[in-house]
């Protein structure tokens, strides 16, 4: 039997020091301010200058949150589990009635909390400011923010999985690091060297399979087919024809949430059962 | 309840615990004691559940564990753990609503577990101004919340000087625990407190029992210390082989004579025909620490 107080206790436990991250604010802040400046004094990744259009303005969103939310979710998650292990409460805790379980569902929840709150804050704050100067759609503003909350969630079931294989916290660091840089820049680097060295030939379903493979693409394709008119700013219409289906590109986000949170808890539970977990 | 039979654990090439046979009685205090790396932590990790053994079985009430049944024993369980950190940023009060709420425990005990452990006028500072003895003394409060019926502590006396060590058996005295199992190396300070004690040597259990039990196994001589009415001549050392002491040391103004146990009755006796020559003496029964240093 699940006990609700141990889950909501680690919740809160982890929720409270999520939010305490100093860094999350940081980059939440870095989000809230580099919205107002793209809206403001121009939407520099499309190419555009000056006060936009809010499609053009939900565009460069798009780009920003690709770049900053992961980010954030990484900071945020790069210590789970291992800093309770360094500490020495993580075995504490499970001399505790509590199944491993309830405390990685629990660890897990308050962080996915803490990103929400940290989110919020940076898309609501500059939100408001936007939304009395341009003609932003409420509806594709807050659809953006719900995708950049589903988009760290996949990254923070990253970093767990990263966090419990790693042996410690700065081996975590330097792995997530590269994972975001992998898939920030690189992974789209990789996909336009293969479309050139192809002649553009690829076939239309290995691409759109390959795009798949990499969570901000996945999101970025979602926002193009969720959002009303961002599609033409981000320049998919022409380049990409052969984008995935909604459902298919929503299934291949759940996907990448949910996929490492699963390897990632059998890691816990296999660490924890071999004492490997240092 | 608890009990190991053969169990041995190995980090790679390293045997922790070696073919260890071990029951802990309800009720019943027990020390585990052993130099820095004879395994004591390792035997503490296995008993909370922490450790699994690599051969050999550890039973709790009669039969092998499952996921339920440890989560049946971790109810009545307060574990204390050697090294841990509590989080910084937390105040002692916040700590140990923490505990409780994973514990399924009313908020409502932990100003009283406060007050019981001396950290009532400390309870809403933060961790990280907390002194070492505050720790520890936290580290068992969240031991004995809700009193749990065994309490189980890795070195629970390190680093405490001696009233703190005074106040932690009166502290753990003063509860509703009945079972206890403690590893320390620190023995003077632990043995006294303990019903039997359980001596680790490379992960091997080397000795089991009460202290008494352990000493007359080891046959450890008597120390009896004599203080001369005169300075010393020959005769008194003389008489005091005949009467069986198998030593004698001299020093500036007193004859140390280790006895045998067997012997011990019949030398103390003897010493009285010598009663004019003596001013005091001093009988000194082999302590855990002696016997710690003389198991093989």
């Amino acid at each position: 039997m699940i006990s609700r107080d141990a889950v909501l206790s680690i919740v809160g436990k982890e929720l409270g020091d999520g939010l305490r991250n100093r860094w999350i604010w940081t980059v939440s802040a870095l989000i809230a301010t580099s919205v107002l400046a793209i809206a403001f004094f121009g939407a520099a990744p499309v190419g555009v200058t000056g006060r936009q259009g809010g499609g053009v303005v939900i565009a460069s969103l798009v780009n920003l949150a690709v770049y900053l939310v992961p980010l954030l979710a990484l900071l945020l998650g790069c210590g789970a589990v291992i800093d309770e292990k360094q500490r020495g409460t993580l075995d504490l805790i499970l001399v505790y009635p509590i199944s491993l379980g309830e405390y990685f569902s629990g660890a897990f929840l308050g962080f996915a909390l803490a990103l929400t709150i940290a989110i919020a804050v940076g898309f609501g704050v500059s939100g408001i400011v936007l939304m009395s100067w341009f003609e932003i759609e409420v509806g594709a503003y807050l659809g953006l923010a719900g995708l950049a909350v589903a988009l760290g969630v996949v990254f923070l079931s990253l970093s767990f999985l990263v966090s419990i294989a790693a042996r410690d916290r700065s081996r975590a660091v330097v792995s997530l690091v590269f994972v975001w840089i992998f898939s920030v820049f690189v992974f789209d680097l990789l996909l336009l060297g293969l479309l050139v060295v192809s002649g553009g030939e690829l076939p239309a379903a290995l691409f759109s399979t390959l795009l798949l493979m990499n969570p901000t693409d996945v999101f970025r394709l979602l926002c193009f087919k969720w959002i009303s008119g961002v599609a033409s700013p981000l320049g998919l219409t022409t380049a990409m024809p052969f984008v995935p289906s909604t459902l298919l590109l929503g299934v291949a986000l759940l996907a990448w949430g949910a996929l490492p949170l699963i390897v990632s808890y059998s890691l816990f539970r296999h660490r924890v059962a071999n004492e490997t977990l240092t | 309840m608890i009990r190991l039979a053969g169990v041995s654990k190995r980090f790679g090439q390293v045997e922790a615990l070696r073919q260890l046979d071990l029951e802990i009685r309800s009720g019943e205090w027990l020390g585990v004691f052993g130099h820095n790396g004879s395994g004591k932590t390792t035997l503490i990790r296995t008993i909370v559940g922490l450790s699994k053994p690599s051969s050999g079985q550890l039973t709790l009430d009669g039969k092998s564990p499952t996921q339920k049944d440890w989560r049946i024993f971790r109810r009545k369980l307060g574990f204390m753990p050697e090294r841990v950190s509590f989080y910084e940023h937390l105040t002692g009060a916040q700590t140990l609503r923490f505990f409780c709420r994973l514990r399924g425990l009313d908020d409502k005990v932990v100003a009283p577990m406060l007050e019981r452990v001396g950290l009532a006028q400390a309870a809403g500072r933060k961790i990280g101004g907390y002194s070492k003895g505050m720790r520890q003394r936290l580290n068992l409060a969240q031991a004995l919340l809700g009193d749990p019926e065994i309490l189980i502590l890795d070195e629970p006396i390190e680093g405490l000087d001696p009233r703190g060590v005074r106040d932690f058996f009166q502290l753990l005295r003063s509860g509703a625990t009945g079972t206890v199992v403690m590893s320390s190396h620190r023995l003077s300070e632990v043995c006294d407190q303990v019903d039997r004690a359980c001596v680790l040597v490379d992960g091997e259990s080397k000795a089991l029992g009460s202290v008494d039990e352990i000493c007359e196994s080891l046959a450890l001589p008597v120390t009896v210390y004599l203080y001369p009415t005169q300075p010393f001549n020959g005769t008194l050392r003389a008489a005091l082989s005949d009467l069986g002491a198998s030593s004698v040391l001299q020093r500036t103004d007193v004859l140390v004579v280790e006895v045998s146990q067997r012997n011990k009755t019949v030398f103390l006796m003897g010493l009285h025909a010598h009663r004019q020559a003596i001013r005091h003496v001093r009988v000194q029964e082999p302590s855990m620490e002696r016997a710690f240093f003389d198991i093989p």
